[in-house]
């Protein structure tokens, strides 16, 4: 070859000369083997190395063979090469099989991608994601906004939102001791209503709470062992009010990266001084503490966690964390919504298990979970910190009080919780939880977390996730599948709520469904991947 | 231990040559890290342009460490630095440094055929010159078309076959830099100092528009380079290219079984993925490392063959591995950069730590589900520095993204049917 390596034709232009030389072998194989062979010698070494499946060397020689050779070589051994040459210089989209379009947007995306729309008008800037919802409930993997037609127990009969009824083992709902069907619960709520009516009719600083509410205070304070009970309208708001009711713009706050959607939106109200310390890393709290402390002795530090984490199902070692605060004088919020009344001791959630009851700086709670109920509180030591949040939480303030009825329902909860009836609808709850997990890990999914009333099934792909859950709402199992924004990217998984309702067989028909749907849809999807960290 | 390979060394074969720090820091490892840094520019911070938007930034060690403790349990040796060296220079280096371990070498050895007992086990190989060896086990790191792989029938599973082609050289006039990747609509470009004194340069786009590319390699090289980054395409003007163009649009990911028995793959052979993040090598070396580890317990009588496996698998097939896979298939799909993209990269400047983890994630070094999380990335935006009303790729964002959507290679086509 002359000239210099620049002068060198690419390798694409050198194949092609190629494949055209040999596609005229029929007329005249003895040109065609030079032209092939001088071709193949111009082609570059790195382009010899990554196609080694083409027999170069084989090539190269072509024109030391006897005539009768080439004509063999041309006939028998080329086309299989040519077949090989080829793709390598099509695009891989032109020989893949069609796509859905509508499959691959639902499947594609995720939430995030449509969180800053493009526009200066707000509301014609949503209908990109609209669009995408749209594509999702055409292909049914659209989770969202189903709807129950009758009470949810361990089964419920729902449709969703296409109109397209299911009926299924659920674990759509959050009622760990299953109280939405007790009877004395349901007797609580009737009297409420006969004594106060629906409506609390104002704030809870003005006129909106009742004796009930009072009563509950006194209830929930005597749970969590803090005596200074304040209550929320929701869990939400319980955990941002308390958040921004407390913190101001020059504190900082040291938030679990996993904590609760209302605790991160509540700190990021409050301050920009937000640091989210690795989940459940109690060192890393340490760490962080002392840099604060070390350039700023006169703001306030608040530790957020929670107890049970929902998504997670793990807790954090609230003993080292309340002492590492104490420490560095920060105040330790622990969010107990998932976890208090339905495990630990007497129904003490995850602080009776440490033993932090009344030692804790600050509680909250919701009732959605364990308490048949909407709403939430925060527990203080003192009656200024109760009275401070009270003034300056907007969403304690400036929102209406709990119905009279939503608080009888609490308050009677919370009594039976602490009584051997409730032992025991915990009882009930934990041998169907360890059913539900033993018979999901012996089929070899990923249990995250420890055993709680939160079960969450690892999946990870949101494609993956996304189509697991197609198929489970058509096969008997409600499951709740959890993405983008309540998990991270690529970290998707089912979370199934477990009610004292459900029977252990049950949870283990459940466990086999959820398998059978995840091996369908790995196969569908082609996907090789487990489903494990 | 017996290694084959059909080349001679030194030897050249079509790749990024890229190593990212986690690749030098396997390098490291091996002890061959200060042979190739002899010989080759490495730098520690990189530069990524978005539409015109820059982020400078490395792969924070602490991150790089908690990623070798994760796979390997084992944080030694740990480099934060980056290099790009030529495959016929690090190809060598690790060949002769197997040999000084003990390992047999035959160069210019081609495989013919994998010898299997009667139960389907592979048991050894069967050279083109007709000289048999057997094996306890046969490791397959013969690459993106790996024999081992064809001939065993080892089927590929989630295929992507929307990719990237991509074209490059090596060019001599550049002063050595620090690496810089630029993406401006579906094209994007890279240029990184490698050896004797030369750069790579190399671009990319949607493989859907390659013919066009190739109508003229050349012209849309330099074409490209200047959609992109005008700077970038003025540096390469002066610059002078002192080797042909090498290009490829065979670049669709796939993944394979990783092992049976007495076969293992590494590498591409075990799951390729587009170039655009350059990971070929060092994914490599990740794999070599692992199966090292794995095949090293079994033989030595530590743990059996299933449970050594299986502890490969868990690592190449797990949550973080499926993430980081549909990361790079996505971003080879070369879709224009959505307004909310570029919001984000917008309101991480500023934020070096936020930066460098983006970084960390975008080469695999920090999981893509710890940057993309919810808590993380709501915050960034609720304490960004920087506006769009400070960046020129926010002014007519719908029409510069529908004009980015038009193939601008297809003039050229046009121009010479005229």
């Amino acid at each position: 070859m002359t000239g210099t390596l620049a002068d060198e034709r690419e390798d694409g232009e050198v194949i092609a000369t190629l494949i055209a030389a040999a596609d005229a072998a029929d007329t005249d194989p003895t040109t065609a083997a030079k032209a092939v062979a001088v071709a193949a010698r111009e082609v570059s070494d790195m382009m010899r190395n990554w196609a080694s499946h083409i027999p170069w060397e084989d090539l190269e020689d072509l024109d030391t063979l006897p005539a009768d050779e080439v004509v063999r070589f041309f006939g028998e051994e080329y086309p299989a090469i040519r077949a090989d040459l080829e793709p390598m210089w099509e695009p891989a989209t032109t020989a893949a099989p069609a796509i859905d379009p509508d499959e691959d947007y639902a499947l594609d995306k995720n939430a995030y991608d449509f969180f800053r729309p493009v526009g200066a008008n707000l509301l014609d800037r949503t209908e990109e994601f609209h669009g995408w919802v749209e594509a999702r409930r055409r292909t049914e993997t659209w989770q969202y906004s189903r709807v129950l037609e009758a009470a949810p127990g361990g089964v419920a009969t729902i449709t969703n939102d296409l109109s397209k009824p299911a009926r299924g083992i659920n674990f759509n709902s959050q009622d760990y001791l299953s109280f939405n069907a007790h009877p004395e619960i349901r007797e609580a709520a009737v009297r409420a209503m006969r004594d106060f009516g629906p409506h609390s009719a104002g704030s809870p600083m003005v006129l909106g709470n009742t004796r009930i509410s009072d009563e509950l205070e006194v209830a929930l304070g005597e749970m969590v062992g803090l005596d200074h009970v304040t209550l929320f309208s929701n869990g939400w708001s319980a955990g941002f009010g308390t958040v921004t009711g407390l913190v101001r713009q020059e504190d900082h706050i040291l938030i679990d990266r996993l904590a609760h959607s209302c605790l991160q939106s509540g700190a990021r109200a409050a301050t920009r001084n937000i640091t989210r310390y690795t989940h459940l890393d109690v060192e890393a709290v340490r760490t962080h503490l002392a840099r604060i402390r070390a350039v700023d002795t006169h703001n306030g530090i608040m530790v957020i966690t929670d107890g049970l984490f929902s998504v997670d199902a793990d807790w954090p070692d609230v003993v080292a964390l309340q002492e590492i605060c104490h420490a560095y004088d920060a105040t330790l919020l622990v969010d107990v919504a998932h976890d208090l009344g339905s495990m630990g001791p007497g129904g003490t959630g995850v602080l009776g298990m440490q033993d932090m009851l009344g030692k804790v700086d600050l509680v909250m709670g919701a009732f959605s979970k364990t308490f048949a109920s909407n709403g939430g509180f925060v527990a203080a030591k003192s009656p200024a910190v109760k009275q401070y949040i009270k003034m300056f939480a907007g969403s304690h303030f400036f929102s209406n009080a709990l119905s009279p009825m939503q608080t009888a329902v609490v308050l009677k909860a919370a009594q039976i919780i602490r009584t051997d009836e409730g032992e025991a609808l915990r009882g009930r709850l934990f041998s169907a939880i360890h059913a539900l997990r033993d018979e999901l890990t012996t089929r070899g999914l990923t249990c995250m977390g420890s055993p709680s009333p939160i079960v969450p099934v690892l999946i990870g792909n949101e494609k993956l996730a996304r189509t697991v859950n197609r198929l489970l709402f058509d096969r008997g199992v409600l499951a709740f599948m959890v993405e983008f924004p309540v998990t991270p990217t690529g970290a998707s998984r089912f979370r199934l709520q477990v009610q004292a309702a459900h029977e252990p067989e049950q949870a283990r028909d459940a466990a086999r469904i959820i398998d059978e749907a995840l091996r369908d849809a790995k196969e569908h999807l082609s996907s090789a991947f487990g489903n494990a960290f | 231990m017996l290694v084959v390979d059909r080349s001679r060394f030194p030897s050249d074969v079509l790749s990024t040559h890229f190593v990212w720090p986690h690749g030098a820091s396997y390098l490291n490892r091996l002890g061959v890290l200060d042979q190739v840094r002899a010989v080759t520019p490495a730098h520690t911070e990189v530069t990524v342009v978005n539409n015109g938007i820059a982020l400078r930034g490395g792969v924070p060690e602490e991150l790089l460490r908690n990623q070798f403790r994760l796979l390997h349990d084992d944080d030694s040796g740990i480099t934060t630095e980056y290099f790009s060296v030529r495959r016929h220079v690090l190809d060598k280096i690790l060949v002769d440094n197997a040999v000084q371990a003990g390992v047999e070498f035959r160069e210019g050895y081609t495989v013919k055929e994998l010898l299997r007992d009667e139960d389907g086990t592979v048991i050894g190989i069967k050279g083109r010159d007709g000289t048999v060896e057997h094996a306890q086990v046969v490791i397959g790191a013969d690459g993106r078309n790996s024999f081992v792989a064809r001939a065993l029938g080892v089927e590929k599973f989630d295929e992507r076959p929307r990719c990237t082609f991509a074209y490059w050289s090596y060019f001599s006039g550049i002063p050595d830099a620090e690496a810089q990747i630029h993406r401006r609509g579906r094209l994007g470009m890279a240029m990184a100092s490698t050896n004797h004194g030369q750069t790579m340069v190399l671009t990319w786009g949607p493989s859907e528009w390659a013919a066009d590319f190739r109508a003229d390699v050349e012209g849309n090289f330099h074409r490209a380079l200047g959609l992109i980054s005008e700077e970038a395409a003025d540096t390469v003007a002066r610059a002078r290219r002192e080797e042909r163009f090498y290009g490829t649009l065979d670049q669709a990911a796939y993944l394979r079984q990783l092992h049976g028995p007495g076969w293992v793959l590494v590498g591409d052979a075990e799951s390729f993925k587009d170039q655009c993040t350059a990971l070929g090598i060092t994914h490599a070396l990740r794999d070599a490392e692992l199966a090292a580890e794995a095949v090293g317990g079994w033989l030595a009588g530590e743990t059996d063959r299933d449970t050594a496996m299986a502890g490969y698998e868990a690592k190449r097939r797990s949550q973080t591995a499926a993430a980081y896979y549909d990361y790079v298939c996505t971003l080879a799909e070369m879709k224009p950069l959505r307004h909310d993209e570029l919001q984000l990269f917008a309101i991480l400047r500023g934020n070096q730590t936020e930066i460098d983890r983006f970084i960390a994630t975008h080469v695999d070094v920090a999981p893509v589900s710890e940057f993309f999380d919810p808590s993380n990335v709501f915050l960034l935006n609720d304490t960004a520095k920087e506006s769009s009303l400070d960046h020129s790729a926010f002014a007519d964002f719908e029409a510069t993204y529908r004009e980015y959507q038009r193939n601008p290679f297809v003039r050229v086509e046009a121009e010479a049917t005229r």
